[in-house]
């Protein structure tokens, strides 16, 4: 088998005459010629920043993995294996070594930041005296000055660094800064700030509800949800306020979330308004939210506003009546569940029967019911099947 | 006549020199467009936490569909594997399509399942659901299985599925494709990220599995397939999603998500009919249709695709099985072009019907035909003695390297997103491989194109395609 060898010289002898009279080509084949080093040249740049690319990351494996192990020793020995400190201890008068720390093995930037990052993490698992020497140790080494830097540079990447750096460690930031940056333009940003805000603020933590005009994003409720309900000594407010008066209405959909969470059933009143409400995903939501904290009296007035709701209403008021258990409006649930030709309207009529414990109707029901909808019943009665 | 001749030959080639322009230039676009989508990505991604996710109370379900067809080679393993996705609120819909193998009674030994009366509402026509059963034992109560009669496409297997998926969203994969444990956790976000578009559907890379080392349905080394073919389809899929859909994605015209893995809103998939069963490309189909339908309804939607590799799956080795697989896809783009030729340049569906559909009509759908006339064009002129072999060379060598750094480029952006492989000689066996790539692979997928083009014409029947798969085994490389 004939094997073709191109030699790079013939090749190069080959399309010479074509280089050298390059003026002389149409201009097709200039642009051809042109597009070919150009290609050729950024293949040979692409490879070298493949080249860069891993190497940069196996360097800062590698230096991790030398310098992780060598700072948890430090950590150790100058923080976690003293034996002069107990729970009583004043911390401030704790003398910490940082000239431990400030070997010469931890003086680049690079080298800090892996430092700070092992600081943060520690406190993170740790409380108590623990975790106020590693914030003192923080401070000692002036990593706090550091953060600050991060937290007013241009770039938003960085002040999100900054931010929450500060945050993880308790280092104080005053409201004026973070306020404005809870309703930046940037969602990161916005969503880095609101949550400090939260944790930092000692006066008004949900402050930011009242100026945001920016949504609030699915994620960043998952996000606030967090640190609202993890974070200590917060003063939890009535949020039934932001119910009232925001005209954000992610903010109160996400007030609603939370007057779940917390079980604030003096903030009824303020859901029951909204049920006038034109944006019927909010309706829904509060539906929903007056049939998790059951609150009873606005069962009749759910079953009154019934007929002239969208379908995603209806299956909320559906499930909101099954919640709250009363078993008054059996009788509605039995209608809709017998003669409503919705599939899904019956299977949650279905289970609200079912929640509400009346044997002697779900007996009645599967003598009298279609095959179709006593197999409705078998479904939502099924211990397995859990939707 | 010669004149006349010579006129169309001028028109012809006037033509052909525009179109390539117009293919390289968007080709150079997508490039510059997918490095500011990845480059995005990346720096939200670093401030992400997803430990939020999996333990806060108003994280959202979704349902996972795997449809299966006599996958009983590995289906327990691969069902195992999907239990172990780590995501607080799902189930897993595993959908036996009327499978003539044991697969439902391994499956019903192995995870313990008893039929149950379940109230199924078919939203969507399929054919029907004979059982479906769940699990007694607690550890697989996540597990809904739908035993069903065959529907002679995976597409009708998926609508039964949808049928009783119980959550707003659900994620569609073959049940023999390898996820990522994160998987749902990162096609969420997107989706929670939104700030005023609604999301109908998200995305991310497939990677060929063949030779990766993989234990009990988990990617424990990536490595780059060792097979010359399916190494060529690990470089198509890594230039296809992470240049060519991130960079789509940017300008929020992403023409697919890939059938092996794709995030769905289940409202807009269900109000835009499911899955066709007819369709040869069901994947593609469904995302214009959905596109179709947010428009018709003033849904300002946003489909989006991430640039990390989610999902591995096993690639065809033989050319016989290649050559089954890429005539199903080209007649899927021929009759999806065909069924929804009123979109072609229709300013009622924006970016879709003023940049997709011509984007799919010109560079997808005509760029096999163009190829085939232009090289008969070619060996015409070069019997004829009309072609200046200099110049010929030096196009043919203009198409080559541009194709060559293209993909190369495809690559660098691939490993920066991600380190996938561990050594530096895997990244550079793979970069050789795009210098192969135009020779060899190229003409393959223009034959297998002309191919179903032509059975799209003819219109030959069709079934669930027999990939003849080799199955994941426990450690299928050695590491």
């Amino acid at each position: 088998m004939a094997i073709l060898v191109l030699n790079p010289l013939q090749v190069t002898n080959f399309f010479m005459p074509a280089i050298r009279n390059f003026a002389g080509l149409p201009v097709i084949m200039q642009i051809a010629i042109c597009f070919i080093i150009i290609s050729v040249a950024l293949i040979v740049y692409i490879q070298f920043r493949l080249f860069i690319i891993r190497y940069k990351g196996h360097r800062l494996e590698q230096k991790k993995a030398k310098l992780v192990p060598f700072i948890d020793g430090l950590i150790t020995e100058h923080i976690l294996m003293r034996t002069d400190i107990d729970s009583s201890s004043d911390v401030n008068s704790i003398i910490i070594d940082t000239a431990a720390f400030n070997t010469p093995q931890l003086s680049g930037k690079e080298s800090r930041q892996i430092l700070i990052d092992r600081i943060i993490s520690y406190k993170k698992g740790f409380s108590g005296t623990i975790a106020l020497l590693l914030r003192k140790l923080y401070q000692d080494l002036e990593f706090d000055k550091v953060s600050y830097k991060k937290m007013n540079a241009f770039k938003w990447s960085k002040k999100i660094k900054g931010i929450r750096e500060l945050v993880d460690m308790d280092a104080p930031i005053s409201d004026v800064i973070v306020l404005p940056l809870t309703n930046s333009k940037h969602r990161e940003l916005r969503a880095e700030a609101r949550n400090a805000y939260i944790k930092l603020s000692k006066n008004e933590p949900f402050k930011f509800f009242d100026i945001s005009t920016e949504p609030l994003l699915m994620w960043e409720q998952i996000e606030l949800f967090k640190t609202i309900t993890t974070t200590k000594d917060i003063s939890i407010p009535n949020f039934a306020r932001w119910i009232t008066y925001s005209n954000n209405k992610s903010i109160i959909s996400f007030c609603l979330k939370l007057i779940v969470h917390y079980k604030q059933t003096d903030a009824a009143p303020a859901i029951v308004k909204l049920l006038d409400n034109k944006d019927h995903t909010l309706r829904a939501e509060a539906i929903n939210t007056l049939g998790k904290i059951k609150y009873l009296p606005a069962e009749d007035q759910l079953i009154h506003l019934y007929t002239n709701q969208p379908l995603t209403c209806q299956l909320e008021i559906l499930k909101a009546i099954g919640r709250m258990e009363t078993g008054r409006n059996i009788q509605f649930l039995k209608q809709e569940f017998l003669y409503s030709t919705d599939f899904d309207v019956r299977k949650n009529a279905a289970k609200s029967i079912i929640m509400s414990d009346a044997q002697d109707l779900i007996d009645e029901l599967f003598q009298s019911s279609t095959p179709e909808n006593k197999l409705i019943l078998k479904h939502a009665m099924n211990p397995l099947i859990k939707y | 006549m010669q004149f006349i001749l010579d006129k169309i030959a001028k028109f012809y080639e006037s033509s052909i020199f525009i179109y390539g322009m117009a293919l390289l230039l968007v080709y150079a676009l997508l490039g510059f467009f997918s490095f500011i989508a990845i480059r995005r990505y990346l720096r939200k991604e670093s401030y992400t936490n997803y430990d939020h996710l999996l333990t806060s109370p108003l994280t959202p379900g979704i349902s996972v569909l795997a449809p299966a067809y006599n996958e009983g080679l590995s289906i327990i393993m691969n069902v195992r594997s999907l239990l172990t996705l780590n995501y607080p609120r799902f189930e897993i819909i595993l959908i036996n399509d009327g499978s003539t193998d044991n697969s439902i009674e391994q499956l019903v030994k192995e995870f313990e399942l008893v039929p149950v009366d379940f109230a199924y509402n078919a939203k969507l026509k399929t054919q029907p659901v004979k059982t479906i059963y769940k699990s007694t034992n607690t550890a697989f109560n996540k597990l809904v299985v739908i035993d069903k009669v065959n529907g002679k496409s995976k597409a009708d297997a998926v609508n039964a599925g949808i049928n009783i998926a119980a959550f707003d969203y659900f994620v569609c994969t073959d049940v023999d494709c390898i996820l990522d444990k994160d998987t749902l956790l990162k096609l969420i976000k997107p989706v929670m990220d939104e700030k005023s578009k609604r999301v109908i559907a998200t995305g991310a890379t497939l990677r060929i599995a063949n030779s990766c080392t993989i234990d009990s349905g988990v990617i424990l080394r990536m490595k780059p397939p060792r097979q010359l073919l399916p190494r060529f389809q690990e470089v198509e899929y890594i230039r296809s999603f992470v240049l060519g859909k991130m960079g789509w994605t940017l300008v929020n015209c992403v023409p697919n998500v890939s059938g092996g893995l794709g995030f769905f809103d289940k409202e807009i998939a269900i109000k835009s009919g499911g899955y066709d069963p007819q369709s040869f490309g069901e994947d593609m189909e469904l995302m214009t249709r959905m596109c179709r339908y947010a428009y018709d309804n003033k849904i300002d939607y946003a489909i989006r695709y991430i640039p990390i590799t989610l999902c591995w799956t096993e690639a065809p080795v033989t050319v016989k099985i290649f050559m089954r697989q890429r005539t199903r896809w080209a007649r899927g783009l021929a009759q999806l072009m065909y069924s929804h030729f009123k979109m072609l340049f229709n300013p009622r569906y924006g970016r879709a019907g003023l940049i997709l559909m011509p984007y799919n009509f010109f560079f997808e759908l005509l760029a096999p035909i163009i190829e085939l006339t232009g090289l008969i064009y070619f060996i015409s002129l070069l019997v004829a003695g009309r072609v200046n072999t200099e110049y010929a060379l030096l196009l043919l060598l203009f198409g080559y390297s541009y194709s060559v750094m293209i993909t190369t480029l495809a690559i660098l952006w691939d490993q920066m997103t991600f380190r996938y492989y561990k050594t530096w000689r895997e990244v550079l066996f793979l970069c050789s491989t795009t210098l192969f790539e135009s020779i060899l692979y190229h003409p393959l997928i223009v034959i297998f194109s002309m191919r179903g083009y032509f059975y799209f014409l003819t219109g030959k029947k069709h079934t669930w395609g027999n990939m003849q798969r080799q199955g994941f085994g426990q450690v299928t490389a050695k590491a």
